[in-house]
């Protein structure tokens, strides 16, 4: 490609078609430049036409492609082709750095970022200079080119700040500063003076001030890694200065915009940070200035307004003097109790005013209000950077610091008082005030578990958050409401348990509210009360506690989902959830009304899933309603399919991806509900489950293995009869699951319910093939987990065909594979699983009490008590009621297990055992008749304390005593 | 510069748990950003006044003291060296001498360009002429003190064997001012000290080591010594560390505070680097001492014998055994709380290099109450120190017991650390978090998952991993993303492959390839 004119035209032409909005035109456009930007002088071209084409448009454009362009291209990757020729990558590195200062700012931003991308692989070694000709411009006096340098010095350095330090890295930030340090303190210096000489000119200082704040950047990004000999030498130049700029005002850049931090408020913002990494990592060096920052920052924060654009400065600052205040070194600044008085009735007390920005969030953007205030996503707000400086006082300062904001929240309470209506937003401060100060540790799952002893949080209650939760009109200081309802769930394991019975009903009613926030922090604060523990493992609250408010919970409930705002609450359909839970059997007679609204919710949402916390607890809430009223009467199942069938096939029909896993559990759970037999809806679906599409989705997996074994277990005849074709696709199934180590053993899972319910004769063709894979894999990845489901598997196959056909199986494939099997897998792990087999050793063979063996008796019984008292995995965990999603294994990977739709177990050996360790217990009882005194005596000399203490159990388990 | 990058290889054992791995050492970086360390010990000096001189004045009279020299132009000066009078030449070697003595503008350069320096070697060897020798060996002392370029232009006037001869001279201030210009060769680098050591310059200075008791004289000889110990890339050769180590140890029982300053910066040198080094040091018996001055009173002496401790422990277990035995224990938790952060730091360097040993050795750091000092740098060390901690937190947590870690997050380690995952340094937050979740492994252990879950909650630890979600660096991202996932989130999958068609899988499989083993 010549740089020529005739290319420019053409490049130009294609570079303006990119931007049409009609793709036909845009589409072949872009593919064309794609195909020729592997061309000599194509970045060239693109260069010259950024600066030198009459339209702006074009111009712009070719800045941005011409940056995509660099992005795409620059780095060599190793074993790849060279993208941009030598000759091109020296001339854009001649003309980059002048191009982008002498481009309008919409270009030069675009160049700035193409020059950090080639930095980034070029610089220092193959771009030398390309410092120096930077640092030359800081000389030439126009603030546009400065600016333009100290921007790209910005992108270059800003990596310094999250790199690992290295002997790369470092070199390289040392040769950053031989060559800028100085020029940028100078230029420092330079602009510092220069803001006084146009302190009354508005547009020399807003250039003047975003070139300090790009300094400051770039002494942070230069101070991160180390403190530098250089910084060090000159901190007096630059804390003076930084010092000096903290307290300067100006009225010419204060500006009217309430939202958007201005220049003033961005520099003093990056101030802090310089000053707070200084704190941090340079304490000694650093302890100097540190007061005079302490007051500076002190004193911006008293005299710095309300407004949202202040907030990031506001945090910032508070952020510092927390982390300042812990420090033992630093206590003597806070402690002088006018300081802490003022640092909390100046700098505390007014960020925690409830503002007009956070009463609009409460009004009209009720996700975000919650998320920040109930799921902690406040992290840059005034609020929590507040709360965060009581918690830094209160490590030195507990007693003072309570007094003193006792005696605030005794006089807003009192503001409150005299008039509620003008002055509710004194009592919302209160709240938080008493909320920030009590609360020293917390969870989602238990609310405050540490509080201030110094605050008494229950009188607070009685006096001060009862009364609005008595209010009868719920709908009046929707903020107050919120902030009771809130105080009684994060407070919820500190007060007694009389104050929570008495909230329950209260907190029912305000799930009419109107407001958005209000409805759902009572759903909410329900949901977590019911998932409190009481004694024994029970719910602190009872289901016979809840009984006279059980209809008007339901209610109310479902009543909210129909509010405005909250078709799709995620928090109220978690509350319904851990009702029905708690709830049990007393929800049977409002099922009929409710399962109809359920599934009317599912149609709804199943349109365009969009809230996935919300969907999961749907399903919960209708595995729930399935459960309890099946578990009363096992027949009401056939209403629940009919109910819910037709939401399901449409869901199946439209292949909603996200609730697949969903209804495949739900299905499982309908279907194992039946006593053996298998309906005919269901056969029909058989074969649409054998499709690979849905095995791919790993999500799927789990809940497809389960409902294949329901299948199994009810219909395995039937399959064998009708659907006999359908075997090689059930087999290949297995085949697939087998293949992979995460899945393998749901492979198992399914390969146990064939061996186990498929009638012998309709597998029998496919038997040496199954052991083949089997073996296959043993031989290829031969995990762990792969062995114990695969020794689970051959005992099985034993029981069910015989020893001397697992064995002619095992030979047919190779000679003497059964011996190897054996020697190779089966003996090393047996004695782990084989429990029973263990005990027979021990009780049933003469030769291990009177002989050489019996020195390995008591040894041998104390490894089977070990293994007994293991910690065993449950999938199911017993006290499934408090289950959360957290906790819910699979959610966020594509399977989300319904901790309702719970499996039960299944035992293949069944009931011929029964419990091993009773099984133990009696046959040593048998051994110890057949032989008395000898056993007793072996146990009391040599087995270990903590063995036999178990043991005594399991005997006192089976009622038998020893002789 | 004048000094160097950092002294010492910071090193780590690895964890104790793997046996069959070779410790791995933790480099420091070469490249420091940092001025040099303050109390570290001078590479070069150069002589103002010189120690034995006192005494040696009376033997000496036409000695001259720097006030006394009128200051001569660099012309004179170089006249009257060159000329054939003695008399000259001293007063000229004088006025050398004094010039290169002031405070600043020392005329290195105009004095080597002026062709002086063959002249001033060619002094050294005038017996006879004690004075003009003195005065010749008292400037060239001077200008090997410079930088190594001036270093280098004595080195190849030939002072070296001049200065090893004069060793030998009966005057003591002689003999004194060749060890001193000796040092400052020994100071530039390791190619000088080899070249010294291959001159036995090693058994020349030490045949004066014997003869004198003048404190002064063995101050210099000391430090000379030291710095023959120093420097790597390479390191001395062993046959003359061999050699040098008796006397080292000799030097170390006595009760002068720059002697044994000097010695144990000597044996912090030789005890610097691969676990060979180490124990030659440790076979010559000098640990306890080396721990008893761990706690000598002068900062000087106590610094460089932490350092030399610090250098052991992060030998092998065996090496930092004798330590242990020798209580370095019982001294770390007065270093951890000395006033000097630069000692804290190194007192918990040496900390986490003792927590990276087996289960026992961790076992007597906790018997030793080292925990609450370790917890206490923790929250309230300044940042360098806080590192060195969090190293020492994270090595214990990958080394020590179930009981150990669960001993360590009641000691307040657990609430430390993650109160710290704030810090503005990516490679402090990483380790962070891997000693968290080291801690988790052991919870696992004890089926506690979920309560120490509830527990890095509450102690704010779930906001903080959260957020490094978001770090911008790349390794901090994915620990924390890894954290979130396997503890308070959930677990993941891969696969392999089997034929499809749209409706089913094809079960089928291929004829088995040669026999199964297994």
């Amino acid at each position: 490609m010549e740089l020529n004119d005739a290319n420019l035209q053409s490049l130009t032409e294609f570079l303006r078609k990119t931007l049409d909005p009609d793709p036909t035109v845009r589409r072949p456009a872009e593919k064309f430049l794609e195909s020729v930007e592997g061309n000599l002088n194509y970045p060239l071209l693109l260069l010259t036409m950024l600066e030198k084409s009459q339209d702006t448009v074009i111009r712009v454009c070719a800045a941005v492609t011409f940056k995509n362009y660099i992005k795409r291209n620059w780095r060599i990757v190793e074993d790849e082709p060279n993208k941009v020729s030598d000759q091109d990558r020296t001339a854009i590195k001649a003309n980059i750095v002048n191009l982008m200062l002498s481009s309008p700012e919409q270009i030069q931003k675009q160049l700035s970022d193409a020059i950090s991308i080639i930095g980034r692989e070029d610089f220092p070694q193959k771009w030398p200079d390309l410092l120096t000709e930077m640092v030359t411009r800081f000389r030439s006096g126009d603030f546009h080119i400065i600016n333009g340098v100290l921007r790209t010095a910005h992108s270059l350095f800003k990596r310094y700040r999250h790199e690992f330090k290295s002997n790369e890295l470092w070199s390289e930030i040392k040769l950053v500063l031989d060559t800028f340090a100085l020029p940028l303190t100078e230029l420092f210096k330079a602009t510092i003076e220069l803001c006084q000489t146009h302190a009354a000119d508005v547009n020399a200082l807003k250039v003047l001030f975003s070139s300090l704040t790009l300094i400051s950047k770039l002494f942070y990004s230069l101070n991160f890694q180390d403190l530098p000999e250089f910084f060090e030498d000159n901190m007096e130049t630059w804390m003076t200065n930084f010092h000096g700029l903290l307290t300067l005002d100006n009225k010419l850049l204060q500006t009217n915009d309430e939202e958007e931090a201005g220049l003033l408020e961005l520099l003093k913002s990056q101030i802090c940070d310089n000053a707070a990494l200084y704190a941090q990592k340079y304490d000694e060096e650093f302890q100097p200035y540190l007061p005079r920052f302490v007051t500076a920052i002190w004193n911006l924060l008293v005299s710095t307004g309300q407004e949202v654009k202040y907030d990031l400065l506001v945090s910032n600052a508070i952020q510092f003097l927390a982390s300042v205040c812990e420090r033992p070194h630093y206590k003597h600044l806070f402690e002088d109790q006018n300081t802490l008085t003022s640092i909390c009735e100046k700098v505390i007390v007014p960020n925690m005013e409830f503002r007009s920005a956070d009463e609009e969030a409460f009004e009209d953007n009720s996700e975000e209000y919650i998320r920040r205030d109930l799921e902690g996503s406040d992290i840059d707000t005034r609020r929590r950077a507040a709360c965060d400086l009581v918690r830094g006082l209160c490590k030195f300062f507990e007693g003072p610091v309570t007094a003193i904001f006792s005696g605030y929240v005794s006089s807003m309470l009192g503001e409150y008082a005299k008039n509620p209506g003008e002055n509710w937003k004194h009592k919302d401060a209160a709240i938080y005030l008493v909320t920030s100060l009590a609360s020293k540790a917390q969870t989602q799952k238990h609310g405050i578990t540490q509080a201030n002893e110094l605050v008494n949080l229950n009188e607070f209650f009685v006096n001060h958050i009862l009364s609005d939760l008595k209010s009868p009109n719920v709908n009046e200081f929707p903020v107050l409401k919120a902030d009771a309802i809130k105080y009684v769930m994060i407070f919820r394991s500190q007060l007694p348990k009389e104050q929570l019975l008495q909230a329950v009903p209260l907190l029912i009613s305000h799930l009419q509210a109107e407001s958005t926030v209000e409805h759902t922090y009572s759903a909410h604060a329900l949901e977590r009360l019911f998932t409190m523990r009481g004694p024994n493992n029970t719910t602190l609250i009872t289901p016979a506690e809840m009984a006279p408010f059980t209809e008007q919970l339901l209610n109310n409930l479902f009543k909210a989902l129909a509010l405005p705002g909250s078709a799709e609450n995620e928090y109220i359909m978690k509350a319904i959830m851990r009702s029905f839970s708690l709830l049990q059997e007393s929800i049977v007679p409002y099922i009929p009304t409710l399962i109809g609204q359920l599934t009317h919710k599912l149609l709804l949402v199943s349109k365009n899933p969009s809230k996935p916390h919300f969907n999961h607890y749907l399903f919960e809430s209708l595995c729930l309603s399935v459960r309890i009223t099946c578990k009363a009467n096992p027949t009401t199942v056939s209403s629940f399919e009919e109910a819910l069938f037709p939401v399901i096939t449409e869901i199946l029909q439209n292949d909603v991806q996200e609730f697949l896993p969903y209804v495949f559990q739900v299905m499982s759970l309908l279907l194992e509900i039946h006593s053996n037999s298998i309906p005919s809806s269901y056969m029909a679906l058989f074969p649409h489950l054998l499709q690979p599409v849905l095995w791919e989705r790993t999500g799927n997996i789990p809940p497809l293995v389960r409902l294949l074994q329901a299948y199994l277990e009810k219909g395995g005849a039937s399959i064998a009869g009708s659907a006999a074709d359908k075997i090689p696709g059930l087999l290949g199934v297995f085949q697939k699951l087998i293949a992979s180590k995460a899945n393998d053993h749901q492979g198992f899972y399914l390969l146990n319910s064939i061996i186990e319910h498929m009638p012998p004769e309709s597998i029998i063709q496919y038997r040496k093939q199954i052991f083949i894979l089997l073996f296959q894999r043993l031989q290829s990845s031969k995990t762990t987990k792969f062995i114990k489901s695969f020794l689970v598997f051959i005992n099985l196959y034993c029981v069910k065909y015989g020893a001397i056909a697992l064995q002619e199986i095992f030979d047919s494939i190779q000679p003497k594979m059964f011996g190897m099997v054996l020697e190779k897998i089966i003996i090393p792990e047996v004695q782990k699983i084989c429990a029973v087999g263990i005990t027979k050793v021990l009780t049933e063979c003469p030769s291990m009490m009177d002989t050489e063996y019996t020195k390995l008796w008591t040894p041998l019984l104390q490894a089977l008590i070990g293994l007994f008292e293991l910690p065993e995995d449950d999938s199911i965990p017993d006290d499934e009621h408090f289950v959360d999603i957290e906790d819910a294994p699979g959610y966020q990977t594509a399977f989300s297990q319904l901790a309702f739709a719970g499996k039960k177990e299944h035992d293949p050996i069944g009931d011929s055992v029964g419990n091993p360790k009773i099984l133990l217990a009696q046959s040593l009882y048998k051994l110890s008749t057949a032989c008395p005194g000898r056993v007793p005596s072996m146990l009391s000399t040599s087995l270990n304390a903590e063995a036999l203490q178990f043991l005594q159990g399991y005997l006192q388990a089976a009622t038998v005593q020893l002789v | 510069s004048i000094i160097t990058a950092n002294q010492r290889i910071s090193k780590f054992k690895n964890k104790g748990k793997d046996p069959t791995k070779l410790r791995e050492k933790r480099i420091s970086v070469c490249v420091e950003l940092r001025k040099a360390h303050k109390n570290e010990s001078f590479l070069k000096r150069r002589n103002i006044s010189l120690s034995s001189l006192q005494d040696e004045e009376a033997h000496s009279p036409s000695y001259i003291s720097n006030e006394m020299v009128a200051l001569l132009s660099i012309e004179d000066i170089v006249r009257d060296v060159n000329s054939d009078s003695r008399e000259s030449q001293t007063r000229g070697c004088q006025a050398a001498r004094k010039l290169l003595s002031q405070e600043r503008n020392l005329p290195l350069k105009e004095i080597i360009d002026a062709g002086l320096l063959s002249r001033f070697v060619s002094f050294l060897s005038m017996d006879d002429e004690a004075t003009l020798q003195f005065e010749a060996a008292w400037a060239l002392t001077n200008i090997a003190s410079g930088t190594s370029w001036h270093t280098q232009q004595v080195v190849e006037h030939g002072a070296v064997p001049a200065f090893i001869a004069l060793l030998a001279s009966p005057m003591l201030h002689i003999s004194e001012q060749a060890v001193w210009a000796l040092g400052n060769i020994a100071g530039d680098g390791a190619a000088y000290r080899d070249i010294l050591i291959e001159c036995n310059v090693v058994p020349a200075l030490l045949a004066f080591l014997m003869l004198s008791s003048q404190v002064g004289y063995l101050r210099n000889l000391t430090w000379t010594l030291s710095n023959l110990c120093r420097n790597k890339n390479p390191f001395p050769p062993l046959s003359a560390v061999q050699q040098l180590l008796p006397s080292l140890i000799q030097l170390l029982h006595l009760n002068d505070k720059d002697i044994l300053s000097d010695a144990c910066w000597a044996i912090s040198y030789l005890s610097e680097g691969d676990n060979e080094r180490i124990d030659v040091v440790v076979k010559t018996g000098i640990v306890p001492r080396l721990v008893e001055l761990m706690s000598h009173e002068e900062l000087s002496v106590m610094t460089p014998a932490l350092r030399s401790i610090g250098n052991i422990v992060s030998g092998s277990d065996l090496q930092t055994q004798t330590a242990i035995d020798a209580g370095v224990l019982k001294v770390l938790p007065q270093l951890m709380r000395h006033p000097k952060a630069s000692t804290q730091k190194e007192a918990a360097w040496a900390l986490s290099n003792i927590a990276a040993g087996p289960s026992r050795q961790i076992q007597q750091l906790i018997t030793c109450g080292l925990l609450p000092a370790l917890v206490e740098q923790l929250r309230n060390g300044d940042f360098k120190t806080q590192r060195e901690a969090v190293w020492a937190v994270t090595n214990f947590t990958s080394g020590g017991a179930v009981e150990q870690v669960v001993n360590l997050v009641q000691s307040g380690a657990l609430e430390a650390i993650i109160d710290l995952l704030q810090v503005k340094d990516a490679k402090v937050i990483l380790v962070i978090l891997e000693a968290i979740n080291n801690i988790f492994l052991a919870a696992e252990k004890l089926g506690e998952t979920e309560k120490l879950t509830l527990l890095v909650e509450e102690l704010g630890g779930l906001d903080r991993i959260e957020m490094l979600q978001n770090h911008d660096n790349d390794l901090v991202y994915q620990a924390a993303h890894a954290l979130i996932e396997k503890y308070f989130g959930d677990g993941e999958v891969v696969g392999v492959k089997v034929d499809s068609t749209d409706d089913s899988f094809v079960f089928m499989t291929s004829e088995p390839q040669g026999t199964f083993e297994f």
